[in-house]
């Protein structure tokens, strides 16, 4: 069986995605990172690779909140879910963000050091908001912190640790559904 | 019997009809909003929001890149245009993006929630986008970024008055009933 | 539709928010309980679909299909055919293309759901009979890696629980993985509320 080849035409670099030719891991576990009156936000999903760990941070109001009238005045400003960003801290007190000011400058040409932290957009509605985060480069053992954060302290941040070890554990169980290519461009 | 027996019963082809919330509607006339919006600029490029046609649904516009004249229009970068990140604001909060393909995919049969952008045409001098929904009045605003061409994140505004006014100006291509 | 028709508006917000209904989509308000499984359903030279991720709730499951093209093949329909979202399924033959992905729960009782059933209205009355299957969202980095992320509601009775693809113009014939089902009935029974205190009416 021939070596697989990526396509022609532009590809996401492999830093800043999952590996494509892989199933992941499943981390067993759905984390609630925040939790007001009024909304919550979680971080879901997790799928663990051998290069770094996908998750999904998801934003939802109380189902209270969809219930009032939209030009009600009583009703609560909701967090924009949009400025919120995340932070991951490792046992060996590394820290990584999606605070883009931390990135590194070229991240979007040349492979940077793990770990890194990157999210692929956001969407959704008052209803609910979904953004797909990648951190290249796993974490050591020890606790592993899932923190969110908002800017101008719209609200404190809040966080959840679980044990690295779910996710490293995980990332071996991810198998390759063909042989990877011979060798990274 | 095959776990996936009876299959569906087939149906004649269809003309392939893109759906409702995915373009304006065949049968209206837009309003138009007579405005060119700068995003961005930098010494080398500019990307601006023009063409705007409004129709009681939501609205068409060119997202249109322009670089300084005096550069010399290097071998298009693969990477480039893939890159050029558009979000669309409302004043209320809600947005839409041009995100690389990681966005929800409406039902056939059930619109996505507004607003929701769907941009048909890329290229390196930017593209076409439909946006499904009207903003609520005040601010509108589009927000673009490039790292590929070294464009930051920047934004421009629109009063959203002039989409809704827009609106109000779009009309009916066939106003009665005509052949089934 | 004739061009005369008048123009679909957008949903307005109305003062009673719409609620979904629970076939469509697991409950916003829960935190699953989450079983690790990752399963390789299907692979062929050219196509792999695994399955991973079940998200176990009161009152269904949702799970994660992930497809893995070995190449891009020039003319295939863009959606691979894959829970065909905008076509009619149909090949130029009139028959029920051979290029649209089937995917399928199966339980221990004979109760099935699969992506071919009967579309439904969303607000259809009264609600379909559990098993159903619905697709949330798919989602994809670019043509080659895709995740097709599913609802099923309706849990399954202790035993078997049988996932099933059948791809047969990419050479995948019937193919079916079983799991224990009490794996998603313990997690579903971890699932958890968000808000602890059960919202106003």
């Amino acid at each position: 069986m021939p070596a697989w080849e990526p396509p022609s035409g532009y590809r996401i670099p492999a830093w800043l995605r999952p590996p494509e030719t892989m199933i992941p891991g499943i981390v067993p576990v759905e984390l609630l990172v925040a939790r007001t009156d009024t909304h919550a936000v979680l971080v879901s999903d997790l799928r663990a690779y051998p290069t770094g760990l996908e998750f999904a941070v998801v934003a939802r109001p109380h189902p209270d909140q969809l219930h009032r009238p939209r030009h009600d005045p009583g009703r609560p400003r909701h967090p924009r879910y949009r400025d919120l960003w995340m932070e991951l801290r490792f046992a060996d007190g590394r820290t990584v963000s999606t605070d883009s000011r931390r990135w590194p400058r070229t991240f979007e040409t040349t492979q940077p050091d793990p770990p890194f932290l990157y999210y692929h957009g956001a969407g959704g509605s008052e209803r609910g908001w979904r953004s797909p985060h990648w951190l290249w480069g796993l974490p050591p053992p020890g606790p592993l912190a899932f923190v969110c954060r908002w800017p101008a302290g719209q609200q404190p941040a809040s966080g959840v640790e679980i044990d690295a070890r779910l996710v490293l554990e995980a990332a071996d169980r991810a198998t390759a559904v063909w042989p990877a290519e011979r060798s990274p461009a | 019997m095959s776990f996936f027996e009876p299959l569906p019963a087939p149906r004649p082809p269809s003309d392939y009809r893109v759906s409702a919330w995915a373009r304006g509607p065949e049968g209206m006339v837009p309003g138009v909003v007579p405005v060119a919006l700068l995003v961005a600029r930098t010494s080398t490029h500019a990307v601006l929001i023009d063409g705007l046609l409004v129709y009681p649904t939501g609205f068409d516009f060119d997202l249109v890149v322009r670089r300084h004249p005096g550069q010399p229009r290097h071998h298009p970068d693969p990477r480039g245009w893939h890159e050029l990140r558009l979000e669309v604001r409302f004043a209320d909060g809600r947005s839409a993006d041009n995100g690389p393909g990681r966005w929800p995919r409406p039902h056939r049969d059930k619109p996505p929630d507004p607003p929701w952008l769907y941009q048909s045409v890329s290229g390196p001098d930017g593209g076409h986008v439909w946006l499904w929904g009207l903003p609520p009045p005040g601010p509108l605003t589009f927000a673009c970024r490039w790292p590929a061409e070294q464009i930051p994140p920047s934004q421009a505004e629109l009063d959203a008055g002039l989409v809704l006014a827009a609106a109000a100006r779009a009309t009916s291509l066939w106003p009665d009933p005509g052949p089934s | 539709m004739s061009s005369s028709e008048p123009p679909e508006l957008p949903e307005e917000p109305s003062e009673v928010e719409y609620r979904r209904p629970a076939w469509v989509e697991p409950p916003a308000d829960v935190v699953p309980g989450i079983v690790p499984v990752e399963l390789i359903l299907a692979r062929t030279p050219q196509r792999a679909i695994g399955l991973t991720g079940i998200r176990a709730y009161p009152t269904g499951f949702g799970c994660t299909l992930h497809l893995r093209l070995r190449e891009d093949i020039p003319g295939e329909q863009s959606t691979f055919g894959a829970f065909n979202m905008f076509g009619e399924g149909v090949d130029p033959a009139g028959e029920f293309a051979d290029w649209y992905l089937r995917f399928g729960v199966g339980f221990a009782d004979g109760r099935k759901a699969t992506n071919l059933d009967h579309k439904r209205d969303l607000d259809e009355i009264p609600a379909p009979d559990p098993p159903t299957l619905w697709l949330v969202r798919w989602e994809g980095y670019d043509r080659l890696a895709w995740e097709v992320n599913v609802w099923v509601w309706g849990l399954p009775p202790p035993g078997p629980l049988a996932f099933v693809v059948e791809w047969p113009a990419r050479g995948i014939p019937e193919s079916r993985v079983e799991i224990d089902a009490g794996l998603v009935l313990e997690a579903a029974a971890r699932a958890v509320p968000i808000w602890p205190d059960p919202p106003g009416r």
